[in-house]
């Protein structure tokens, strides 16, 4: 169920321009050192993309 | 007039209990129940291109009273509807009848009975900031770059007067509890509404559920172009699940545990 909502998602976002923030992968509770990988990996890529653009969009919005 | 017999008889052979069509009233054409205790009122039955979810009605009847028989003038987009409000056990399809009316033009038929027919115009403003009516999901994605598509949304929802016409116009909107009105999603009494979440909830929610009506853009008082949202949601399930709703009755599948097709989670591309 989880990959089937995430496919999609990914193509939604993806479709909004979004694309690249949201990421699935099956760990083990053994598997520690692909946790830490993985969420390093991630956190870089996330952090080379720069802040999200939303929060900008929102926060303009309220200060009007 | 054809129609107006087919109903009539549906009504006089105890068929159907009641039969949906439309009639006018003050000027208008809006939605009305027609009974064979007021046979005669059938006369005034008006097909034109307004069209109302008569689906929803059928909906709302039906959780009255579980037995009753409905009639219902039916285009191809309200085939659809039933189909997916069949598949989710919101209508049976024994207590339904539809008479059909002329939907799409055809050789046979060269005008159609839909509102949708008549071609949706984009200003120049909008053709420039925000997203053209007419452009498909497909053309969209190929001719603007993820910044642009972002900014062309961010555009089409922040005009959004939370005004919930979109989900009440809705034939395939029928959750007794509905996410757009969860507090902790969707902040009661906030104008406008934040941006992209109320709208993405929505979009999410009609994966596997929309039958391309475009009664939701029709009734959109901010010009937002939700049809071709729900087409986009729409092509990625047909892509990923080979999925139509409305097609017949098949359930979506997202509503089935386990496979339907073979996925992996897609790799990381940095």
């Amino acid at each position: 169920m989880t990959v089937k909502r995430i496919a999609f998602v990914q193509e939604l976002l993806k479709f909004m321009g979004l694309e690249g923030r949201l990421h699935l992968e099956w760990i083990s509770s053994a598997e520690a050192q692909k946790y830490v990988d993985v969420v390093t990996k991630f956190t870089e890529k996330i952090r080379n993309m720069g802040p999200n653009p939303l929060r900008a969009i929102n926060e303009m919005k309220k200060a009007g | 007039m054809d129609m107006v017999k087919a109903a009539k008889e549906l009504l006089l052979q105890d068929k159907v209990d009641i039969f949906l069509g439309y009639r006018k009233l003050d000027g208008h054409q809006i939605p009305h129940g027609f009974t064979k205790a007021h046979v005669d009122d059938l006369d005034q039955l008006e097909i034109s291109l307004n069209r109302y979810p008569l689906e929803k009605i059928a909906c709302d009847l039906t959780r009255k009273d579980p037995t009753l028989k409905i009639g219902i003038l039916a285009r191809d987009c309200s085939q659809r509807a039933l189909n997916l409000l069949y598949t989710w056990d919101q209508l049976n399809p024994e207590n339904i009848e539809t008479l059909t009316v002329n939907c799409c033009p055809s050789s046979l038929s060269t005008h159609g009975d839909c509102s949708y027919l008549k071609p949706k115009i984009t200003g120049a403003y909008k053709k420039a900031h925000g997203i053209d009516y007419n452009d498909s999901p497909k053309n969209f994605m190929a001719e603007h770059d993820s910044q642009d598509r972002l900014s062309r949304w961010m555009y089409e929802f922040q005009k959004c007067i939370k005004c919930y016409g979109c989900r009440n116009v809705c034939p395939v909107c029928f959750c007794k509890e509905c996410s757009l009105e969860h507090p902790n999603l969707v902040e009661p009494g906030v104008l406008p509404a934040e941006v992209p979440i109320f709208h993405l909830i929505r979009a999410t929610h009609m994966a596997g559920r929309c039958i391309d009506c475009g009664l939701c853009e029709d009734a959109c008082p901010a010009h937002i172009p939700l049809r071709m949202l729900y087409r986009e949601v729409n092509d990625a399930v047909s892509d990923i699940f080979g999925y139509v709703p409305g097609d017949h009755i098949e359930k979506s599948p997202f509503s089935i545990i386990g496979k339907t097709v073979e996925l992996t989670p897609a790799p990381m591309d940095v």
